[in-house]
């Protein structure tokens, strides 16, 4: 009997939790909720509390995350008005502003149908806008910066005025860029204009090296010639005063020019004959006129 | 009766199957993930009940073996054909004993490691598939479950009523999991029930809880395992098969939830514990305390405690409570039990962080040297402007290449949340709308901003000017957290053209190396030309003293050589033109012709014989 109400007793706790849980449920700050009775919806509910009501199947509480949700698109090429081609991937912040207008339209309330939905507004806004507009509205160092906010809010428009125009329950917060790019094949042509540029700059680099080089040897060279060139002029005028100086001595040969011009003769054939010299002698001249009469071995006829 | 019991097993293991079956189709149909891991249960429970089965077959067969001995005893005058009671006399007792000691552990141990992968298997299925999972054609799948659940059932309690007969003992496993079988079903119909009441993830949570049940099953079959070997024999008394789960038996038969406690106590031990003092006071206590243990488990979440470095977030209702009460520090706090009262924990002081333009490797993470041209981590390019841009046609596919440049950035941005309340109830995913944006304004700033510039002088300035927009732009979205440090750790041309870019430094420097090179020139030049002139001077300067001091000498000479010529002018000169003459022709080959034949003619041939250097300084006249 004791264990049978004990037994009761708990029974009856797990009945009236369950009798709570089917006949209850709360609302966060976080959500909004929608009660359907027999599947239509019936009441809409945004401020967060505890409510009452039928249990299932008479009603049935589909709730949804009011706050603002993040989708991120899908990188997608696109062409720009100057024919380019570009990769551009956007976020969108969008939250359920009228929840009996979101349940029946996207299966059940589901957010990952509304974001397929959102996906393709995304894509087409995003097209139309980015083949209105030139490569360089999205990247440009001049004219101090781009048109990119400007851009992100033509999207935005365009995604606006669509979304409300099908009345989806749902409202667009903000967008943004969040990634840029290019096709494979034109990222490899922009990597060989990179190197390309650093090819002109190497190039550029060594010329600039060698002119700079050359221009330094140049220029000492033509230092080291006028150098050379004082040095000469000094050393030429330096001859010309010992020479100055020693035509006073010429006055002294003067006195006996015969003597002199036999002394310098002699100097001067002693001079030549220094070296390398073969001389083929006469016997008929001093001193070797002394050798005369001697026999000699002299080839015979 | 013993055909009853191998029938009766029979029917198990059919019903099983067949349900089992049925049951992974119609959870595969309707995407029951709860479904799914019963029919996994029902599927171990096949296993199980073919053994069993198979058992009940071998001990029909030594019961029969040994009815046939006894009647061949009894109609035999001699016994002794028979005294030797060894192996060979009963084949099927041998079979039997043989498939006890050998077949029965290793099928135990084989079940063990499948429940355990498998829970493990299905834990990670689980939170792979629970994020996209949900209930299609739920009446289906209520109805059909509801219905296994009850044939189980049936099935089950008719098979368990007759296991409690003597020499029955072999169909408990099997109707065992014939009624845990039937529970789960119910349990998932259960769960459907609620997806269907609103609970979208009922099914999900039913689905883990069963996984952890089949982990459970397994620990057990573990433990049974090993108290196996230490489990005392009494001689006569019949073993329980060692893949016989009391888990099962008792979620399958709870009511005998005090009695299976007992027996496996009994059973383990070797003696009665079930009659001590403490086993019968918790036999009556046990309600009290089962009740006492709700109360506390109910109330115990009226308390909560907050870590260091942690904030609670504290919901009445679903709404923050009223005032600065919602924001719980660290501490113990109270709060009305749940599901009144529920508390949602989250690290603010935490320094959090992500990172813009790279995925860490684990792999480089070791590498001591990080090089531009050698891919430290998965990089994403930037698109970058570049105000040195020269157009570029690519000579095999004769396109023009867009006017820019790609980059490649590592940014890690650290941040901290500030405001709890903006960072929990303004946005459903702050964090990713947070790298969002840190994206956003990376791109936004590169794209306007110059290559060069950002790689060299701009870094620092750019760094700041990224964590302000960051921060403005955090602010404009009410995250409620605070920007803490964004740094371009890494900010290099791709890959692909790093080399090319470092082959710009290395030109730089040839370009200094050239230009030193010269200088060193110039300076070896300058100096030789110094020495040089210096030379030159100096030659001259000496050429002039000895021009001056010979000049003078023989000047002073030829004034004493004067008196000597007037005293004896011929004798005087030829003397001089003799000493003269010897000294120049000292050194010269001299030929000398002497013949009194002035008219013979002599011919010297100076082709070959004379010496070369006889022709020294000769010169032939050309022929005009």
């Amino acid at each position: 009997m004791k264990r049978n109400s004990i037994t009761l007793l708990i029974g009856l706790l797990l009945v009236a939790i369950f009798v709570l849980l089917l006949f209850t449920f709360q609302v966060r700050t976080t959500s909004v909720a929608v009660v359907t009775t027999f599947g239509k919806p019936t009441r809409s509910i945004s401020d967060p509390g505890l409510y009452g009501k039928w249990p299932w199947p008479i009603q049935k509480v589909y709730t949804f995350d009011k706050r603002v949700q993040t989708f991120e698109d899908k990188f997608t090429e696109d062409y720009t008005s100057d024919k380019n081609t570009l990769l551009t991937s956007v976020y969108i912040g969008w939250r359920i502003t009228d929840p009996k207008a979101f349940f029946p339209k996207f299966a059940g309330g589901s957010v990952v149908e509304a974001e397929k939905i959102l996906s393709g507004v995304i894509r087409h806004a995003k097209s139309a806008v980015v083949g209105n507009h030139p490569l360089s509205d999205f990247v440009s160092a001049n004219g101090g910066g781009t048109n990119f906010v400007a851009i992100e809010n033509e999207m935005l428009d365009a995604i606006r005025s669509q979304v409300r125009g099908n009345n989806y329950g749902i409202e667009v917060e903000f967008l943004g860029i969040n990634k840029l790019g290019f096709p494979e094949t034109v990222t490899q042509d922009i990597f060989t204009q990179m190197t390309s540029e650093r090819n002109i700059l190497i190039s550029q680099l060594q010329r600039e090296g060698e002119a700079q080089a050359q221009i330094i040897k140049s220029d000492a060279d033509r230092r080291a010639n006028e150098m050379l060139a004082a040095a000469k002029g000094k050393a030429t005028e330096i001859k010309g005063e010992g020479e100055a100086e020693a035509v006073k001595a010429l006055a002294v040969f003067q006195k006996k020019p015969e003597l002199a011009k036999f002394i310098w003769s002699l100097n001067a054939m002693e001079e030549m004959l220094k070296s390398n010299s073969t001389l083929i002698m006469d016997p008929q001249q001093p001193p070797f006129d002394l050798l005369r009469g001697i026999s000699t071995n002299s080839l015979a006829k | 009766m013993e055909r009853s019991t191998k029938k009766n097993g029979l029917i198990n293991l059919f019903m099983l199957l067949l349900i089992g079956v049925a049951g992974l189709v119609v959870a595969r149909v309707t995407h029951s993930q709860a479904g799914q891991i019963a029919a996994v249960f029902m599927g171990i429970g096949i296993l199980v009940a073919a053994v069993s089965w198979f058992q009940m077959r071998l001990e029909e067969s030594e019961r029969l073996e040994k009815f046939e001995f006894d009647e061949l005893a009894r109609s035999k005058s001699s016994a002794t054909l028979f005294e030797a009671r060894d192996s060979e006399t009963f084949p099927a007792q041998r079979s039997r004993e043989q498939f006890e000691r050998f077949f029965v552990p290793g099928f135990t141990a084989l079940l063990l490691i499948g429940e355990g992968v498998g829970a493990w298997l299905l834990w990670r299925w689980l939170s792979k598939t629970s994020a996209a999972a949900e209930v299609v054609k739920p009446m289906v799948a209520l109805a059909l479950f509801g219905l296994f659940a009850l044939i189980l059932f049936l099935f089950g309690k008719f098979s368990a009523t007759i296991a409690r007969l003597e020499d029955h003992r072999l169909l408990r496993p099997g109707a065992s999991w014939l009624l845990l079988s039937a529970y789960l079903c119910f349990v998932v119909a259960v769960g459907v029930v609620f997806v269907e009441a609103g609970f979208p993830r009922a099914d999900i949570y039913v689905a883990r809880g069963l996984t952890v049940l089949l982990g459970l099953v397994g620990l057990e079959t573990l433990i049974n395992l090993i108290l196996e070997l230490y489990r005392p024999r009494v001689k006569g008394k019949l073993a329980r098969p060692l893949y016989e789960s009391r888990v099962v038996g008792l979620l399958g038969q709870p009511e005998g939830l005090i009695t299976t406690a007992a027996q496996a106590l009994d059973y383990q031990f070797g003696f009665k514990v079930s009659e001590t003092w403490f086993y019968r006071f918790f036999e009556k206590a046990v309600g009290w305390l089962l009740l006492l243990e709700l109360v506390v488990l109910f109330l115990s979440t009226g308390i909560v405690f907050i870590e260091t470095g942690e904030q609670g977030l504290l919901e009445h209702f679903g709404k923050p409570a009223a005032g600065q009460n919602a924001l719980l520090g660290p501490g113990a706090h109270f709060k009305w039990p749940w599901p009144i009262d529920k508390v949602y924990r989250y690290r603010t002081e935490q320094i959090q962080s992500f990172d813009v333009g790279f995925t860490p490797e684990s792999a480089s993470e070791n590498q001591n040297t990080i090089l531009w041209s050698v891919a430290h981590t998965k990089e994403e390019n930037f698109l970058v402007a570049n105000r040195d841009q020269t157009t570029n046609t690519n000579s095999e596919t004769g396109r023009i290449a867009p006017p820019v440049s790609l980059i490649s950035v590592s940014i890690p941005v650290q941040f901290q949340i500030t405001n709890l309340l903006e960072w929990v109830y303004n946005n459903e995913e702050p964090t990713n709308l947070l790298q969002n944006i840190a994206n956003r304004e990376v791109v936004r700033y590169l794209v306007s901003a110059d290559l060069n510039d950002i790689m060299s002088e701009n870094r620092k300035e750019a760094a700041e000017t990224l964590r302000e927009r960051i921060q403005a732009a955090s602010d404009q979205h009410q995250l409620g957290a605070k920007i803490v440090f964004v740094g371009l750790q890494d900010i290099h041309p791709p890959v692909k053209v790093a080399g090319d870019y470092e082959k710009v430094i290395a030109a730089r420097h040839q370009m200094k190396a050239k230009i030193l090179d010269a200088q060193a020139d110039a300076i070896s030049t300058n100096a030789l030309a110094r020495a040089t002139a210096t030379n030159l001077i100096n030659l001259a300067v000496s050429e002039r003293v000895n021009r001056e001091i010979n000049a003078f000498a023989k000047a002073a000479l030829f004034t004493n050589q004067v008196p000597a010529f007037e005293a004896a002018p011929s004798v005087y000169k030829q003397r001089a033109y003799l000493d003269a003459y010897a000294r120049a022709t000292a050194n010269a080959r001299k030929y000398i012709l002497l013949t009194t034949n002035a008219q013979e003619v002599f011919q010297v041939d100076l082709q070959d014989k004379i010496r070369a250097d006889l022709l020294n300084g000769l010169s032939v006249t050309p022929k005009k």
